[in-house]
């Protein structure tokens, strides 16, 4: 048995482990989770041992020679102190270096790459519309770009901020404001379902494909094979738990 | 018990063997619908045609396994096509526990397009930092990756000469299932060292970056299993997620018409209850 056979019996049998639980949860189906975390996990520690620990630490300190690395090492190493008590304090430096940097690095990418960007956008299509030629308005509620729909995302933006401005009482005109945002929301939440629905079903229809190709006869059948065995499995662990007595309290 | 309460108490996995079959029988007989390209998809297409020979394209990788049946074709499409325009394909990912899936993938593609490592591509695999990676390679991409994932070293690679850093890129493209991925390429990337840059994406996040695509942040966005069928039909090699898309849209339909049937016997259910408590009354007046 070749790798590739091997490994199609392997993900045959953990995908059909997996689907078992959709009948009910079951010993099978706790093997496949436990498996999972546990390759994902040293899978994930091999990796950044080779590629931090061994390339980019040992190889330029070692035989390159730079030097300078060994600080940030250093403060590598005070994490660990977390785990000593008296030395605990320590840590805080390299949490305080570590928040400082990175908030030094998202703030203000993330002002101008979200906050300003997306103001600027909701903006300028309105500004677009006194052009040259003088007032212009486009009606064309299929293109993303008309001015129709530039001032639905106007409204919709408003709307949502002042639905989540809480400093006033939403009555009077401020409750159809509100109530405007709330179907905005309503009509994201539905189209972002939609797409959820979408992309599980994606990953179905990704185990499905590869469990038809894994029924092929050049890997020796697992699909049908395995399918029996794990409808088998759970039928006696079925028989096997109704026939337990109830264990006591 | 009426028929709306038993409907509405129906054995849950009665509906998963419904949505089973309804994905399994069109993989098994596909019908072939019409797949319409969608505007954001073509432009990152007609982009990457409009590129000159021996352009830098760079491709990150940003996702698992986990996601594999959706992004994975996505990767392959893309990859055709760049090795179709004969581009100098730089390829990475910011997701530790991609790499494997994402060196197979691109080693693949390079292999059936007839690539040669390190002349005509690269796969500099995965560092740390995160979207600190992304900052480090506009600063100096062989400080970033000083070696490449068989452990080469980057400087001196052919397929990398003229290239410093990703103000070199020509166009760049994040698959990304999450974070790391697209929106970490615009803010810490495009945003800050100016190279064109388009994203694929799972459908669940999909929604999440059509703000950027609208205000011009990305040029084109993948979405989904739908948008790999669509970049496999503009390549012209039409490959899993073309084949998918029958079962997808049988799935689909399985769900609005569930969805309609269950609002149905909800409504129905309730205008009985309601005359039920009406009747108490009516014989106490």
């Amino acid at each position: 048995m070749d790798a590739t056979t091997l490994g199609a019996w392997v993900a045959t049998g953990l995908t059909l482990f997996i689907f078992s639980f959709l009948y009910k949860d079951n010993p099978l189906f706790k093997l496949a989770e436990h498996l999972y975390v546990g390759v994902s996990l040293g899978y994930h520690i091999v990796k950044i041992f080779d590629s931090v620990v061994v390339n980019l630490i040992y190889k330029p300190i070692v035989e390159q020679g730079e030097i300078a690395l060994l600080i940030p090492v250093a403060i590598g190493f005070l994490m660990l102190t977390r785990y000593v008590p008296k030395a605990a304090w320590m840590s805080r430096y390299a949490f305080a270096f570590i928040v400082g940097v990175g908030s030094g690095l998202a703030i203000p990418r993330t002002i101008s790459s979200f906050i300003l960007k997306q103001i600027e956008d909701t903006v300028r299509p309105l500004v677009s519309m006194a052009g040259g030629d003088g007032l212009t308005f486009s009606m064309n509620l299929l293109n993303p770009a008309s001015n129709l729909n530039a001032i639905i995302i106007l409204i919709g933006v408003s709307s949502v901020l002042f639905y989540f401005f809480f400093s006033i009482e939403h009555s009077g005109p401020g409750k159809v404001v509100a109530r405007t945002g709330i179907v905005f929301l309503m009509i994201a939440f539905g189209a972002a379902f939609g797409y959820t629905v979408m992309a599980r079903m994606s990953l179905l229809i990704g185990r499905l494909t590869d469990l038809i190709e894994f029924s092929d006869a050049s890997y020796g059948r697992p699909t049908l094979w395995l399918a029996i065995a794990t409808i088998g499995a759970l039928f006696l662990l079925g028989r096997r738990s109704s026939s337990s007595p109830p264990q006591s309290e | 018990m009426t028929l709306s309460e038993r409907m509405l108490k129906i054995d849950r996995r009665i509906i998963f063997l419904v949505i089973g079959l309804c994905t399994l029988l069109p993989l098994l007989y596909p019908v072939g619908l019409p797949i319409k390209i969608s505007p954001e998809v073509r432009s990152i297409y007609d982009y990457i045609e409009s590129l000159p020979e021996r352009s830098v394209f760079l491709l990150s990788i940003d996702f698992d396994p986990a996601s594999k049946p959706e992004l994975h074709p996505q990767a392959i499409a893309l990859l055709r096509h760049a090795f179709r325009k004969n581009l100098r394909v730089v390829a990475m990912t910011l997701w530790v526990s991609g790499t494997g899936m994402a060196d197979q993938l691109l080693t693949q593609v390079a292999k059936e397009m007839g690539k040669e490592d390190g002349k005509d591509y690269v796969f500099l695999g995965w560092s740390s930092g995160g979207t600190a990676v992304i900052i480090n390679m506009g600063q100096d991409l062989y400080k970033a990756f000083p070696s490449d994932y068989g452990g080469k070293a980057t400087k001196g690679i052919p397929v990398l000469e003229g290239v410093l850093s990703l103000k070199d890129v020509a166009y760049a493209i994040s698959l990304g299932a999450g974070n790391p991925g697209v929106e970490a390429w615009y803010v810490f990337g495009k945003d800050k060292y100016k190279f064109e840059l388009g994203g694929g994406c799972t459908g669940v996040i999909a929604p999440g970056l059509y703000p950027l695509l609208r205000s011009g942040q990305i040029n084109g966005l993948i979405g989904g299993l739908r948008g790999a069928a669509e970049y496999e039909s503009l390549v012209g090699h039409k490959g899993r997620a073309v084949a998918g898309m029958d079962a997808q849209s049988a799935t689909h339909f399985a769900i609005i018409v569930l969805v309609a049937m269950c609002n149905l016997f909800y409504f129905s259910l309730r205008q009985q209850q309601g005359r039920s408590r009406e009747l108490p009354v009516k014989r106490g007046h």
